[in-house]
């Protein structure tokens, strides 16, 4: 599958018909690209994938979008017929997942070092941390990935012409320093990537739902989003950004008032004798600290202790995943459909079943997320999302911040290039490079 | 320009020092819609990234790099003349294992074990007091030691110890003053240095803590904005810069002057 | 002379052990557990029992000591806990590219510093001796890590001439080595002048200049070379700054030495590895110290003499 602009499946390998309320028969399109290593793409290799990850010895954390196939059957090389445990409408919204050559799996190719699929472009490198180059199928053009930690010695290669471009990651300042200057081209788009604040259900402290409400009253995200991000972000309130098809215009957030959040701070029995302890875990990009150290300022003006912590991302992440954490602060990049919500708030989706590290329990999300699941028309789904992110917003296990905008910069010369809402590299399929005008 | 100069920057920064935490600072008070904005009539430095008044923070920081300089030197020198002082009097295996000693910490280069340290102990003014302690208490004992093995030999006293005056009595009386004016000179150059050690562990992220203002940090924060901000980096640094400048002026004078007068 | 060089190797064989040995001491400074502060309050106790068990943590200190000096003995230093490769292997691939920066930079010592301290010598009292005695008054005093970043503000992005960071092309060394070198010629020029000024009040040179041989004559043969024992005295003392040095321009160039990964290592806490840099580091300069001693020994007749015979 692949997702149009409100998100919404459409084909991208194959195109499929539902032969009855558990089988789903999917056909390969005539166009499909061989892999990178030659050899065809056939049905045989969606089925390798597929079963692969339902293995459960695999342990693969897309298992749970897969679990109700039962059986898989490939008739000839270009059609698969996938028979479900129980029906599913929306079956196909979930075949997101890149297919891999089933040679390579039987072999067991490490995939994870060196990708093999069969996409506009083949890997080349991957030395290490950051430094990447792939090469580009139709003309060959090689891509080089160059990690650069500081901002500014990124601006200052760009525009030295020691790189090209770059895409994301810098403060407002430096953008509008670039899209200032002759030799480089800025881009600007506005982007779907959730930030947020995230919560450990468990905790005495920010396990309270009162607690939860005086940080979001605490917090004053207009200010945050016109002087710190440079008016480059849109203030979210569910994890689906309004436009997705699934999401929600009509929530309101919590208004900024220091007021109402002193005073349910209060009710949940804080004051200045026994003060709120909070320990913010953020990652140790200087971008993501400074605004971890505005909300902490933030929170310490209704009455809150904080202790803001960084950490390399590494470290970091794996607290996150582990659940090791009071609060925190990170970013949903590439959310497409709106299975997410069972992924990250479903009760059984604790982890390693799933990415519910917060460990939010709340009978009535449940049922929304698997009535949502079951529902068969896209219309009873929209309505159960919608009134699912509202109990969401009423009980927030995140705390929504907002939707970052993206932007590019590059060398003048670079034409082609289309920004994606939730900030990948697909346009370098297209970008190029005008000699002509290059002295 | 030799004396006065110094002499009044280094009065305004013990002064700024000392007071700045009874000023009706706020290094921390943030105003988001004044971030980095950049020196103007009103708000005489600037702000930072993150809206906080440079002018406050410089100020606080002020009071850091006094308090961290004074109390390694204070420590080092104590600590340092003591054990070079009896090294140099006892003499025999005790000075030679001492001077060893010496040598193993001096065999690391510049700040290196004290960033080590640093790093080792953690984050924090306290173990950035430890880990420059633990560097610095050589320079004052060779010094002292020196001192006093070349005084040892002298004639008065060889006469005290003729007369039967006490050991320690002969150390205090005869030895200590003499080997007083060197240590001074000594601690000046030692001051300006630590309060650039200081600096450069807080700029490498292994002192003092954020929020808790440094210049050094203060130097680090600002080096990222210097292409949209360059006031965040410059400022601080020019207060490292004539610190340490007018405490090298004031030691180098302390030095011709005690030459005049043992020449 | 044989007796001289003898006393260096011993004294800096003790120092070496020494510092060994404080550098093992390292790692039992840290404040509470180690094996947790190196991995993370949340790590799993199996993983934390693993790492106590290849560290070695577990036995008595003797036996870690004496375990720690056999394996330097073989040059294992162990195995980085980030990147787990051998210590040793990342120091060796390092330090190539630290001794470059030292190397040039103390060319720079000594091309601005050399010259500058002669200048100031020659002329002294002139407006020529003050401009001198400022430029190295002002070297000693602005912090690298500051004038590291103006240089970049100024002299790459400002004007362009040269790349921003890191080590890439002949133009790269330069404002790292020029940062570095300009800090060290500050000391070296006064170093130099005093040390020229002393030995131009000298009887034999006043000897010499009376007998009317011409000045450059007198500058060049006389007295220069009689000041180069005091500047190598100087330059060996510089060299533990421009050691330490180096390991903040590393890190403010982005220049991939050890100095950069030293700091690297301490904010990934891997405590392994900043062992080992802090090791080779130090251990390199006790060697060159001790070169340095011996060049010195050999350059001042007093010591070569009074050995002989």
């Amino acid at each position: 599958m692949e997702f149009d602009e409100q998100n919404l499946p459409v084909p991208g390998l194959a195109v499929w018909k539902r032969v009855s309320p558990t089988q789903f028969r999917f056909t390969l399109k005539d166009s499909i690209q061989p892999f990178h290593d030659g050899s065809p793409f056939t049905s045989g290799d969606v089925k390798a994938t597929l079963e692969s990850i339902l293995k459960p010895e695999n342990a693969s954390p897309h298992r749970g979008d897969l679990i109700s196939i039962q059986k898989i059957e490939t008739p000839d090389s270009r059609n698969i017929d996938i028979f479900l445990k129980s029906p599913d409408s929306f079956f196909p919204d979930r075949l997101r997942v890149g297919i891999l050559p089933r040679k390579k799996i039987e072999e067991k190719h490490p995939f994870h070092t060196q990708p093999v699929g069969n996409g506009p472009f083949i890997f080349l490198l991957w030395p290490e941390e950051g430094s990447l180059k792939i090469k580009r199928m139709f003309d060959g053009q090689i891509f080089e990935f160059l990690y650069v930690k500081d901002h500014t010695v990124r601006v200052l290669k760009l525009l030295k012409g020691e790189i090209d471009m770059l895409q994301n990651d810098l403060p407002p300042e430096l953008v509008s320093l670039l899209a200032k200057d002759q030799r480089v081209r800025v881009i600007k788009g506005k982007g779907s990537n959730f930030t947020y604040l995230g919560f450990n259900m468990e905790d005495p402290v920010v396990g309270r739902l009162g607690v939860r409400k005086a940080i979001a009253h605490a917090l004053n995200r207009e200010d945050m989003i016109r002087y710190v991000l440079g008016g480059a972000a849109r203030p979210a309130s569910a994890l689906l950004p309004p436009e997705h098809w699934a999401g929600n215009q009509n929530l309101i957030f919590y208004s900024y008032n220091p007021v109402k959040a002193k005073n349910f701070l209060n009710q949940e029995g804080f004051d200045e004798q026994r003060l709120p302890k909070i320990t913010y875990k953020t990652s140790s990009d200087p971008f993501r600290v400074r605004l971890a150290t505005i909300i902490q300022r933030q929170l310490e003006k209704v009455g809150f202790e904080v202790d803001v912590r960084s950490y390399d991302w590494g470290t970091f992440y794996g607290d996150i995943k582990g659940g090791r954490f009071q609060m925190f602060s990170l970013t949903w990049v590439g959310i497409t459909t709106p299975d997410i919500f069972h992924m990250i708030f479903h009760s059984e989706s604790v982890p390693p079943n799933g990415a519910n590290r917060g460990r939010f329990q709340n009978a009535v999300a449940d049922q929304l997320i698997v009535q949502a699941q079951r529902a068969d028309t896209r219309e009873t789904q929209m309505d159960l999302y919608r009134h699912l992110q509202e109990v969401l917003l009423d009980q927030l296990p995140y705390i929504p911040l907002w939707y970052e905008d993206h932007f590019f910069a590059g060398n003048k010369n670079l034409e082609g290039y289309q920004l994606a809402p939730d900030g990948n590299y697909d346009g370098l399929s297209r970008i190029s490079l005008n000699r002509k005008n290059k002295q | 320009m030799g004396f006065w100069v110094p002499i009044t920057v280094f009065l305004f920064w013990v002064i700024l020092g000392l007071g700045s935490p009874f000023l009706n600072l706020d290094p921390e008070q943030m105003d988001l819609s004044k971030i980095l904005n950049p020196p103007s009539l009103g708000f005489w430095l600037g702000y930072d990234d993150l809206g906080r008044s440079i002018a406050d923070r410089l100020m606080a920081g002020a009071t850091t790099s006094l308090v961290v300089s004074i109390s390694v030197v204070g420590i080092t020198l104590m600590i340092g003349t003591f054990v070079g002082t009896l090294s140099g009097y006892w003499g025999g295996w005790v000075d030679h294992g001492m001077v060893r000693l010496m040598d193993i910490f001096l065999a690391f280069p510049g700040l290196l074990l004290a960033i080590a340290m640093a790093g080792v102990l953690g984050p924090g003014i306290e173990n950035v007091v430890m880990a420059l302690c633990v560097v610095g208490w050589v320079g004052f004992a060779r010094l002292s030691r020196a001192q006093v093995i070349s005084i040892k030999q002298r004639e008065h006293v060889q006469a005290a110890l003729a007369i039967g005056l006490g050991r320690t009595q002969i150390i205090l009386k005869h030895l200590l003053p003499l080997t007083l004016a060197p240590l001074i000179v000594e601690a000046t150059f030692s001051l300006a240095g630590v309060v650039i050690a200081e600096a450069s562990l807080s700029f490498l992220g292994l002192g003092v803590q954020p929020p808790d203002p440094s210049w050094g940090s203060m130097i680090r924060d600002g080096a990222q904005y210097m292409l949209v901000a360059p006031h965040m980096v410059i400022f601080p640094g020019i207060a490292v810069m004539l610190v340490v400048l007018a405490v090298n002026l004031l030691g180098d004078r302390f030095r011709d002057w005690l030459d005049v007068k043992s020449g | 002379m044989v007796r001289f060089l003898f006393s260096r190797v011993i004294s800096a064989s003790i120092v070496m052990l020494g510092v060994s040995c404080l550098v093992f001491l390292l790692i039992h400074l840290i404040p509470g557990d180690p094996v947790e502060v190196m991995l993370g309050e949340t790590a799993r106790p199996v993983d934390r029992e693993a790492l106590r068990q290849a560290l070695g943590l577990n036995q008595p200190i003797h036996q870690q000591w004496w375990g720690y000096m056999k394996g330097l003995l073989h040059l294992d230093l162990g195995v980085s806990l980030h990147s787990k490769r051998p210590i040793f292997d990342l120091l060796k691939e390092r330090f190539p590219v630290t001794f470059e920066l030292t190397f040039f930079s103390l060319l720079v010592a000594v091309g601005l510093g050399f010259p500058l301290g002669v200048v100031a010598a020659v002329n002294k009292g002139t407006p020529w001796d003050y401009f001198a005695i400022g430029i190295s008054i002002l070297g000693v005093s602005i912090p690298i890590f500051w004038l590291g970043p103006l240089m970049i503000l100024l002299f790459s992005y400002g004007l362009g001439w040269f790349p921003v960071s890191g080590r890439e092309g002949i133009a790269s060394i330069f404002l790292p080595a020029f940062t570095l070198g300009f800090a060290m010629s500050a000391i070296l020029s006064r170093m130099v002048r005093s040390s020229l000024l002393e030995i131009l009040s000298e009887d034999y040179i006043r000897t010499a200049r009376a007998k009317g041989i011409q000045e450059w004559r007198v500058i060049w043969y006389h007295t220069l070379r009689n000041a180069m024992l005091p500047v190598i005295t100087v330059l060996g003392l510089q060299l533990g700054a421009l050691l330490g040095g180096t390991v903040i321009i590393e890190w403010v160039f982005s220049w991939p030495g050890i100095g950069q990964l030293t700091i690297e290592a301490i904010q990934k806490r891997d405590y392994p590895l900043v062992q080992g840099c802090v090791l080779m580091i130090s251990l390199t300069y006790v060697l060159v110290n001790t070169g340095i001693d011996f060049v010195y020994g050999w350059l001042d007749p007093r010591i070569r003499l009074s050995e002989e015979g």
